[in-house]
C-alpha cells in the first residue's frame, strides 16, 4: 500500500476549491496550465459554478468588476474633500504638532486651503472647487474620511496601498482578484492597467506586480497612445514574411505538430493547455483592438469625457477605455493619474494653489463622466469604482505654499454596486493632520473591495516563503458603514 | 483551531485531478490503518493543518502549544498510553458545539481521529522535528526483489525504489540516449545539445559514455552560468533598487560573476556559504571573498527612506529595520530554509523561533548597509594597500605614543634628500591677508588670524562673496580656495546647505592696480583642479562663464576640500600684490560656502599639479634652518613627511573597483552614511519601531541544538565578528538545516520538485520530506565529499531514477498521480532563460562572452526623477547586447523584461525558491511575436540555408538543431509544404513554438 505523505501546504481535499487548486498546482505540476487555460477557456464556467454566490468565492458577490482610479503622489485631503475651518482660523500661525520633521522638510506655519469649499448634494458633502464635476456626484459616493498610511514615503506607501506591504514583490489587488476569481471573458486579460500617458507612477510596474502569484495574474499594461498599445499582440511590422495567410496556416501547422507530440504524451494536460493558449491568443488579437477603438463612441460621449480638451483628453481617454474594457468583461481596470518624479502628479510640495488645480483639472471631468456613463449604462449594477491615493498632505506649509507628505490621514471614496451613496465614515482631527474617529487603512479598503466581490479577505491566500500570504497581511476589516 | 479553506467548490472540468486527489486521500488513510503511526508523517500534519493557528507557539490558546512536546504532553490533554484520559480525543470527537475542536469548519475525519488515538495509545512518541535532527548517514535500504535490486545504480536508487516497492510501484525504464542528453544538457548548462554533441554521444560505444557526458557538461563554463542563475533567483538578485527611486546599480554584476566562477570552480559549499556572509572578514585580501558579500545586498533598497528623507524621521528608522529584515530573511531562507521572518512581529507561530532570536539575527547585521564598496581586483595590490594602510596606522600610533621614534636615520636622510630638491619641487602657499570680506546676501564674513572666514548670520538663498586681500609677493601665479569644516555648519560643512554642500557658480579674480582709482585687471583662470568634484558639478563649471553651472562637493561633505585656480597670466607688482576675489554662489537653496580660506603662490603652474601640498605649519618649519629646528619641529616635519610619502604610495596604486555589497565601508551619500559602530537593535513589540523593547544581542537559532546559538560576541564587538559568527554557525557540519537545504535545492533543479516541496521552509508548516532518509544520505554524502556540488550532480545524474523515461503509466498514475515517489521522470517546461538562450544557440547567434558588466537589452533614458525610463519595445533587435546569454541581462526591478516575465522569470523583488510555471495566452503572444524571437527565426533560416542547398535538408537540419533528431515523415511533409509556401523563416518561427521544444521529457 502506498504511504504518501502530503505536505501540509498541499491540502488533501475531497473537493477542490479554486483556491486549493491554485495553491496545489501552483506549487506542483501540471495544474497551472489547466488553471489559466482550461479554466479560462471555460471562463464563464468558473462563474457558473459559483452561480449560487453570484460569482463570489466565499459569499454572495455584489460586485463583479472594479475600476480603480489611483492618484499618484498623495492627494491633499484638506484641499479637496476634508474641509477644515480650523485651518482658516489658525492660518499663518505656528502650531506645535509634536513633529520635528516631516518627510522632506521642517514643519512650517498652518496653511488654510486656498480653495473655496461648498456643500454639495443632498448629503451636504463638503468639496472644494478643484473638483466641480465630481462634486455633482457626491450623493453616489461613499467617503472614507480618515484613512491612515503606515508610511510617509512614496515608494513604500504606494506599495502598501496597492499590495498591502511596504516592500516590493507582493501581489497587488488586481492580481489577487485575477487569482481568486478568474476571468469573465476569454477575449481580454482579466487585469488591465492604464498608466498616465506621461509616464509610469512611483515604483513603476512594481505597483501592479503579480508578485509571487503566477504570471497569469500579472497586469496587462495598455498604453493607448503608443503605436503598440499591447506589446506582442501582433508580429513586428518589420517582419515582411508574416501576413494574415501565413499566420493562420502557421498556427494550423503548429497545432498539427503539437497534437502529434501530445498524442504520445496524452496524460500531460499542460501540453493540451499550451495548444489552447494559441487559440486564446488569437481571440485576444481580434478583441483587444476593438476594445480600444474609441471612434465607436458618439461625439457626445467623447465630449463628456473631455476628449476634446487638451488637459482632460489623456485621462479622459483612459477612463473611457476603462469603461469599454469593463463592458467587455475585464475584471479589474486600474487607471493612473500622475507619473513618478517631482511634477505632473499629486505630489504638490511647492505650490498647492497652482499645482493642485492643474492636476485635478485633468481628472475631474473625466471621473464625473465615467460615473455618469457607467450609471446610465447600468454598469454600476455590478461594478465598483474606487478613487484613492497613497497618503495625504500636511496641514502646514512646506516652503511658501506647498504641503509635505502626511500618512496621518487621507480620503478615499467608492461608488457603484453595494455602496451606500452619500455616506461618509471616519473623521480626521480639526487640522486634518491625523485620523481622529473611525480610522480606516488601506487594508480595510482592500477587505471591503474583496468583500463586495464575494471574497473573505482572510481566506484568499498563497503560501510563499513560509507564510500564507494575503492581500491584507494580518489586518483589515470590512467597512460595513458604507455598504448597502 | 483553524478553519479549513473553503471546500464547497468543485471544478467538474478538472475531474482527473479530482479523482487523483480522492484516490491519494483514500490510499493514504488505508495505509495508515495498516501501518504503525509515524508522528512526523501522520500526526504532525493534522496538528499543522487543523490546530496550530490557535495552538501555535505565539500566545497559544489555553496555554496549549502543539508545536512543543513539553507543552502538549501531560496535563490531561495528551496522556501517553492513555487515550481514555486524553482530553484531546474528547474535544475532537464531542458533539457539544461549545467544546468541539476545531471550533469552526469541518470536523476531523474519522481516519484522522483514529491516527491520533493510535498515536496516543502507542505512547505518543514525539520526536524532534525532522529538520532540526542531527545529521547521520542512514543505512542504504535493499529492495526485496532481485529485479529492483539490479535496477539500482547508486544508493539514491535504493532509497527511491524501496519506497516504490512498498507502494507496490515499479520504476520506469531508462530513457533513450537522446532524451537523456537533452535532459542533462538543459539541467547542467541551460542549453540544448548541438547536433555534433548528439552524434558524438549517440555513437559513443564506451561503457562509461554517460559518465563522460556528465563530466563534459560539468566542465563546460556554461554550467556555472546556468547554476548562478538559479542562485540569483534564491537571493533575489537584481540591479536596481526596486522602490520609487529605482536607481540602477552599476556595480552589482561582480557578484554575479563570483557566482558563476564559484560554481565552475566547484567551490566547497561551506566556503561558499561563509564567503557570502563574511568573506570580507574571513579573507580580506581576497577580492573574490569581498565580492561574495554582494549576496547581502542582492535585494531591494529603499533609497527614498534610507537616503533622501529626513535622517531624524520615523520613516528612516522603519526603513532601516525593513532593510535588515530583507537581509536576515535572505540569509536564513537561502541557507537554512527557515522562515525566521515570521518572528518579526511576534514569536514564530509554528516554529520554535522567538522574537528575541529574530532580532538577534538583525543585530548580526547591525552595521551592514547596501552600498558600493571599494576593493582591489588584484590580490597583490590588495596586499600592498593593506600594508600601506597598516603602516599609516602604525605611524599615527607611534606619533601618539613615542613621537621621538619617528626620527630614525632613514627618515632624517629621506627628509634631507627631499629638502635638497624642494625648491624645484614644492609649492608654498601663502594665505591672503583679508582686508575686507563682504556678503552681498547679508551674511557676515569675519576673517580670523589664520585668515579663515566663517560665514554666519542669515543664510540667504543665493550670495556673492567679495574678498579684498593682499599678499607680500611680487608675483602670483595661482589662487587656492580651501573649503574647511566647522562644527557650527550643517553636517559640519563645508557648505551652508542642510546637507553640507555648496555650489560655486563662478569665481572671478582681479588684481587691484590702484585702490584709489579703482582700476583692476581680471586674472583669467585656466585648467582649474579640485580634490573632489560632485558628479556633474565639476570645478571647470566655476570658470566657464556660465552662471547656470557650478562646482559642488556632494556627497563628500563633512570634510575639507580645495580647488586651485592657475592664472593664464600671473599678477605682478612692485611690492605687495592686492587682489579682489568674487565668489558667485547663485544656484539657490542656500548652497553657500560656509568656511574657507584663500591662498596664493608664486610657483610655476606646472609645479602646482605635481608637487606635494605642504601645510602651512610645515612650511614654517622648512623656513627654519635644519640645525635650528627644535625636536618638536623635527617630529612634526617627519610625521608629515612620512605620512605624505605613504599616502602618495597609496595614491599610486591602481584604482580600486566597486562592488555593490553588504558592508559598513563606503563613501557617504548625503545622509546615508556608514555607521561607525553597530547600531543598537531593539526587539520591537509587534514589529513597530515606536515600541522598542530590550536591546537585541547577536545570536543564532536555539532550535538547532547541535550547535550553540549564543555567539561569543558582545553587543560592543565589531560588526565583522558578528557576521563571521553567523557564517560559521551556518556552515558548520553540525548545522543540519543548511546541508539538508542545499541538497534539496539541487534535487529540485533536477527533478522539478524537491524531496521537501517547500524549499525555503523546513519548519512545521512546510512540507515533510518525501524521502527523509535519502535527504539525509545526500546531505551527509555532500559533506563527506568535501562539499563538492559537482560530485552531487554526478551522483544524481548517474542514478537510475534520473535516467527514467517521463512517459506516464496508468497503474502508477492511479496510485501516485503527483509522482511524489518518482516512478518516472518529470517532464519540465523550459524556464525563460533556457528558452531564450536555446533560441540564440540554435540560430547560431549566441555570443559566448562570459562575465563583465551586464548588458542592457532596453533603451535607457533620463526619467523625471531618479528612476530612468526603460524601453524594451523600441530596443534595436540587432544590438549585440541581445545576443549575450540571459544571465548577463541587466535586471531592472520595477520594469522587468516583459518577454521574460511572460515565461515566469522573477523580477528580483522576492526570493524565488521555485519558479511558477504558467502557460498563458499572453505567453503564447510573446513567444510568437516578440521581436527577438522573430529575428532569430530569420537568422536560423539563414543558417540552415547556408548549410543545406535543398529545403529537405534544411528542415532536417532544423530538427537536428531544435530536437536533436530527424523529422518523422508525418512531420517532414507538412513542415516542408508550409516552408515552400511561406518561407523557411516562418516555418522556423513556428518550430520555435512547438511543445517539443519548450518541454523537456
Amino acid at each position: 500500500m502506498p504511504t504518501i505523505s502530503h505536505p501540509p501546504n498541499e491540502p488533501r481535499h475531497t473537493t477542490i476549491s479554486r483556491r486549493d487548486l491554485l495553491q496545489r498546482t501552483g506549487q506542483g505540476f501540471g495544474g497551472l496550465a489547466l488553471l489559466d487555460l482550461l479554466l479560462r477557456s471555460e471562463a464563464g464556467s468558473a462563474e457558473t459554478s459559483r452561480a449560487g454566490l453570484n460569482g463570489g468565492l466565499h459569499h454572495r458577490a455584489k460586485v463583479k468588476r472594479v475600476v480603480q482610479l489611483f492618484m499618484n503622489g498623495g492627494v491633499s485631503q484638506v484641499d479637496t474633500f476634508d474641509y477644515k475651518p480650523e485651518l482658516e482660523r489658525q492660518h499663518g500661525k505656528k502650531v506645535d504638532f509634536g513633529l520635528k520633521a516631516a518627510a522632506t522638510s521642517t514643519p512650517g506655519a498652518v496653511m488654510k486651503s486656498p480653495f473655496v469649499f461648498k456643500q454639495h448634494g443632498e448629503c451636504g458633502r463638503w468639496v472644494s472647487d478643484v473638483f466641480p464635476h465630481v462634486a455633482k456626484h457626491v450623493d453616489d459616493l461613499a467617503f472614507l474620511m480618515a484613512m491612515r498610511s503606515k508610511s510617509n514615503v512614496h515608494g513604500p506607501a504606494s506599495y502598501l496601498q496597492n499590495t498591502g506591504f511596504l516592500n516590493p514583490g507582493f501581489p497587488c489587488l488586481g492580481a489577487w482578484l485575477s487569482y481568486g476569481l478568474g476571468s469573465l471573458t476569454d477575449n481580454l486579460p482579466s487585469f488591465v492597467v492604464l498608466p498616465d500617458p506621461h509616464g509610469l507612477p512611483y515604483n513603476n510596474t512594481g505597483n501592479f506586480s503579480a508578485g509571487f502569484l503566477p504570471a497569469a495574474n500579472a497586469a496587462t499594461i495598455i498604453k493607448p497612445a503608443s503605436p503598440e498599445p499591447i506589446p506582442n499582440l501582433r508580429p513586428p511590422a518589420t517582419a515582411q514574411q508574416i501576413n494574415a495567410v501565413s499566420e493562420s496556416a502557421g498556427l494550423a501547422l503548429l497545432r498539427t505538430l503539437n497534437q502529434q507530440h501530445r498524442d504520445q504524451r496524452s496524460d500531460d494536460l499542460r501540453l493540451e493547455a499550451r495548444i489552447r493558449s494559441f487559440e486564446l491568443a488569437a481571440k485576444m488579437q481580434s478583441s483587444a483592438p476593438e476594445a480600444l477603438d474609441l471612434s465607436q463612441e458618439t461625439q457626445q460621449t467623447q465630449h463628456s469625457y473631455g476628449l476634446d480638451q487638451e488637459s482632460t483628453a489623456p485621462f479622459g481617454k483612459n477612463c473611457l477605455i476603462a469603461r469599454r474594457l469593463i463592458e467587455r468583461g475585464v475584471r479589474f481596470v486600474q487607471v493612473w493619474s500622475g507619473t513618478g518624479g517631482a511634477s505632473k502628479n499629486w505630489d504638490n510640495h511647492t505650490d498647492i494653489p497652482n499645482e493642485l488645480p492643474f492636476i485635478a483639472g485633468q481628472v475631474d471631468q473625466p471621473i464625473a463622466a465615467l460615473l455618469q456613463d457607467m450609471q446610465q449604462r447600468g454598469l454600476l449594477e455590478d461594478t465598483l469604482i474606487v478613487w484613492t491615493t497613497e497618503f495625504g498632505r500636511m496641514p502646514f506649509t512646506q516652503g511658501a505654499t506647498g504641503r509635505d507628505h502626511n500618512g496621518g490621514t487621507v480620503v478615499s471614496w467608492l461608488a457603484g454596486a453595494g455602496i451606500r451613496g452619500g455616506s461618509a465614515y471616519g473623521r480626521s482631527d480639526e487640522f486634518g493632520y491625523q485620523t481622529a474617529v473611525d480610522e480606516t487603512t488601506g487594508y480595510d479598503l482592500h477587505a471591503t473591495i474583496l468583500h463586495l466581490l464575494g471574497i473573505d479577505h482572510t481566506r484568499l491566500t498563497w503560501h510563499h516563503n513560509g507564510l500564507d500570504r494575503r492581500l491584507t497581511d494580518v489586518h483589515g476589516h470590512v467597512v460595513d458603514a458604507i455598504l448597502t | 483551531m483553524p478553519r479549513r479553506p473553503d471546500r464547497s467548490l468543485l471544478y467538474v472540468c478538472l475531474s482527473w485531478l479530482f479523482v487523483a486527489a480522492q484516490l491519494t486521500d483514500a490510499d493514504d488513510a488505508g495505509s495508515r490503518a495498516a501501518a504503525s503511526v509515524d508522528f512526523e508523517r501522520d500526526v504532525r500534519p493534522i496538528f499543522s493543518s487543523r490546530c496550530l493557528k490557535c495552538h501555535g507557539s505565539d500566545e497559544p490558546k489555553g496555554d496549549l502549544d502543539l508545536t512543543r512536546r513539553d507543552s502538549a504532553l501531560g496535563a490531561g490533554v495528551i496522556e501517553p498510553g492513555l487515550p481514555a484520559v486524553s482530553s484531546l480525543l474528547e474535544r475532537v470527537t464531542t458533539d457539544d458545539e461549545e467544546l468541539r475542536m476545531p471550533p469552526e469548519g469541518e470536523r476531523l475525519s474519522s481516519a484522522e481521529v483514529d491516527i491520533l488515538r493510535r498515536w496516543i495509545t502507542a505512547g505518543a512518541n514525539w520526536p524532534k522535528h525532522w529538520a532540526y535532527r542531527p545529521l547521520t548517514l542512514p543505512d542504504v535500504p535493499l529492495p526485496q526483489s532481485d529485479k529492483l535490486r539490479q535496477w539500482c545504480r547508486t544508493p539514491i536508487d535504493n532509497f527511491i525504489v524501496s519506497r516504490l516497492e512498498t507502494a507496490g510501484l515499479e520504476p520506469s525504464p531508462q530513457a533513450d540516449r537522446l532524451t537523456l542528453l537533452r535532459r542533462a544538457s538543459f539541467d547542467l548548462r541551460g542549453l540544448p545539445p548541438t547536433p555534433d554533441e548528439v552524434d558524438a554521444f549517440l555513437n559513443d560505444p564506451s561503457p562509461v559514455a554517460w559518465q563522460d557526458c556528465i563530466d563534459r557538461l560539468l566542465d563546460s563554463p556554461q554550467y556555472g552560468e546556468r547554476w548562478a542563475r538559479h542562485w540569483m533567483d534564491l537571493v533575489h538578485f537584481a540591479e536596481t533598487h526596486g522602490h520609487d527611486q529605482d536607481r540602477p546599480r552599476e556595480h552589482a554584476w561582480p557578484y554575479r560573476d563570483y557566482l558563476i566562477q564559484s560554481f565552475n570552480a566547484d567551490k566547497p559549499y561551506a566556503q561558499f556559504v561563509r564567503e557570502q556572509i563574511a568573506g570580507d572578514i574571513l579573507d580580506p585580501l581576497n577580492p573574490d571573498a569581498i565580492v561574495a558579500t554582494g549576496f547581502l545586498a542582492a535585494g531591494p533598497w529603499d533609497e527614498s527612506s534610507l537616503r533622501d528623507i529626513r535622517e531624524d524621521s520615523l520613516d528612516r528608522e522603519i526603513g532601516r529595520y525593513l532593510d535588515r529584515d530583507d537581509i536576515v530573511t535572505t540569509v536564513m531562507s537561502t541557507f537554512a530554509s527557515t522562515s525566521v521572518h515570521c518572528a518579526r512581529c511576534h514569536d514564530h507561530k509554528f516554529d520554535p523561533i522567538s522574537q528575541d532570536e529574530y532580532y538577534g539575527l538583525q543585530a548580526v547585521f547591525a552595521a551592514t548597509d547596501k552600498a558600493n564598496r571599494k576593493y582591489d581586483p588584484d590580490p597583490t595590490v590588495a596586499r600592498r594597500r593593506a600594508e600601506l594602510t597598516e603602516s599609516l596606522a602604525a605611524l599615527e600610533q607611534q606619533f601618539q605614543s613615542a613621537p621621538t621614534e619617528l626620527l630614525t636615520d632613514e627618515a632624517r636622510q629621506a627628509i634631507a634628500l627631499w629638502e635638497q630638491n624642494l625648491d624645484k619641487e614644492a609649492v608654498r602657499w601663502r594665505p591672503l591677508t583679508v582686508e575686507k570680506a563682504v556678503s552681498q546676501g547679508g551674511a557676515t564674513l569675519p576673517p580670523d588670524d589664520q585668515q579663515t572666514v566663517l560665514a554666519s548670520g542669515p543664510r540667504p538663498d543665493k550670495d556673492v562673496y567679495v574678498v579684498t586681500a593682499t599678499v607680500d609677493l611680487k608675483q602670483v601665479t595661482a589662487l587656492r580656495l580651501e573649503l574647511l569644516t566647522h562644527p557650527d555648519l550643517p553636517m559640519q560643512g563645508p557648505g551652508r546647505q542642510d546637507n553640507g554642500n555648496l555650489h560655486l557658480n563662478e569665481i572671478r579674480c582681479f588684481q587691484v592696480l590702484d585702490p584709489d582709482a579703482g582700476t583692476t585687471r581680471e586674472l583669467r583662470v585656466v585648467e582649474p583642479f579640485a580634490d573632489f568634484n560632485q558628479q556633474g558639478w565639476a570645478i571647470t563649471a566655476a570658470v566657464d562663464g556660465n552662471p547656470n553651472t557650478a562646482w559642488g562637493i556632494f556627497p563628500a561633505v563633512s570634510k575639507p576640500h580645495e580647488a586651485v585656480f592657475p592664472f593664464q597670466q600671473p599678477a605682478t607688482s612692485a611690492g605687495d600684490t592686492r587682489l579682489r576675489i568674487e565668489l558667485q554662489q547663485i544656484h539657490g537653496g542656500g548652497h553657500l560656502i560656509g568656511h574657507f580660506r584663500l591662498s596664493v603662490t608664486d610657483s610655476s603652474v606646472e609645479l602646482l599639479k605635481t608637487a606635494p601640498r605642504i601645510p602651512l605649519s610645515v612650511g614654517q618649519i622648512l623656513g627654519v634652518p635644519v640645525s635650528e629646528r627644535s625636536e618638536s619641529q623635527q617630529i612634526e616635519l617627519a610625521h608629515w613627511f612620512l605620512r605624505d610619502r605613504l599616502q602618495r604610495q597609496l595614491a599610486d596604486l591602481p584604482a580600486q573597483q566597486l562592488v555593490y555589497s553588504g558592508t559598513s565601508q563606503f563613501d557617504p551619500d548625503g545622509s546615508f552614511k556608514p555607521t561607525p559602530a553597530p547600531r543598537t537593535i531593539h526587539v520591537l513589540q509587534r514589529g513597530l519601531v515606536t515600541q522598542p523593547q530590550e536591546q537585541a544581542t547577536p545570536q543564532a537559532l536555539s532550535c538547532v541544538d547541535t550547535l550553540p546559538a549564543d555567539f561569543d560576541v558582545t553587543v560592543t564587538a565589531p560588526e565583522g565578528e558578528r557576521r563571521l559568527a553567523l557564517a560559521n554557525w551556518l556552515a558548520d557540519e553540525h548545522n543540519p538545516l543548511v546541508w539538508r537545504s542545499i541538497v534539496n535545492r539541487i534535487w529540485q533543479y533536477h527533478f522539478g520538485r524537491g524531496l521537501v516541496t517547500t524549499p525555503n521552509d523546513f519548519g512545521l508548516m512546510g512540507a515533510s520530506p518525501s524521502h527523509p532518509e535519502l535527504l539525509d544520505w545526500l546531505a551527509v554524502t555532500l559533506q563527506q565529499r568535501g562539499g563538492s556540488l559537482k560530485e552531487l550532480y554526478r551522483l544524481i545524474l548517474s542514478s537510475a531514477v534520473y535516467q527514467q523515461q517521463s512517459a506516464s503509466r496508468p497503474e502508477a498514475l492511479q496510485v501516485d498521480a503527483d509522482n511524489r515517489l518518482l516512478w518516472r521522470m518529470t517532464r519540465r517546461r523550459l524556464d525563460a532563460e533556457s528558452y531564450r538562450d536555446a533560441l540564440l544557440l540554435v540560430s547560431g547567434t549566441l555570443d559566448p562572452t562570459m562575465g563583465g558588466p551586464s548588458v542592457r537589452q532596453f533603451i535607457q533614458s533620463p526619467g523625471a526623477h531618479v528612476t530612468p525610463n526603460v524601453d524594451y519595445q523600441n530596443f534595436n533587435v540587432d544590438d549585440p547586447a541581445n545576443y549575450r546569454r540571459s544571465v548577463y541581462r541587466f535586471l531592472f526591478r520595477t520594469v522587468p523584461d516583459p518577454f521574460m516575465e511572460a515565461i515566469d522569470c522573477p523580477d528580483g523583488s522576492q526570493l524565488t525558491p521555485k519558479r511558477n510555471v504558467s502557460l498563458t495566452a499572453l505567453q503564447a503572444l510573446a513567444t510568437l511575436n516578440d521581436k527577438l524571437v522573430v529575428r532569430l527565426s530569420e537568422k536560423f533560416a539563414a543558417r540552415l540555408t547556408a548549410a543545406q542547398p535543398e529545403l529537405d535538408g534544411q528542415i532536417d537540419l532544423a530538427y537536428r538543431h531544435l530536437f536533436g533528431r530527424l523529422p518523422r515523415p508525418e512531420e517532414r511533409q507538412p513542415v516542408i509544404a508550409y516552408a515552400q509556401q511561406y518561407g523557411l523563416a516562418n516555418a522556423c518561427r513556428f518550430l520555435f513554438n512547438t511543445n517539443e521544444f519548450l518541454f523537456v521529457d
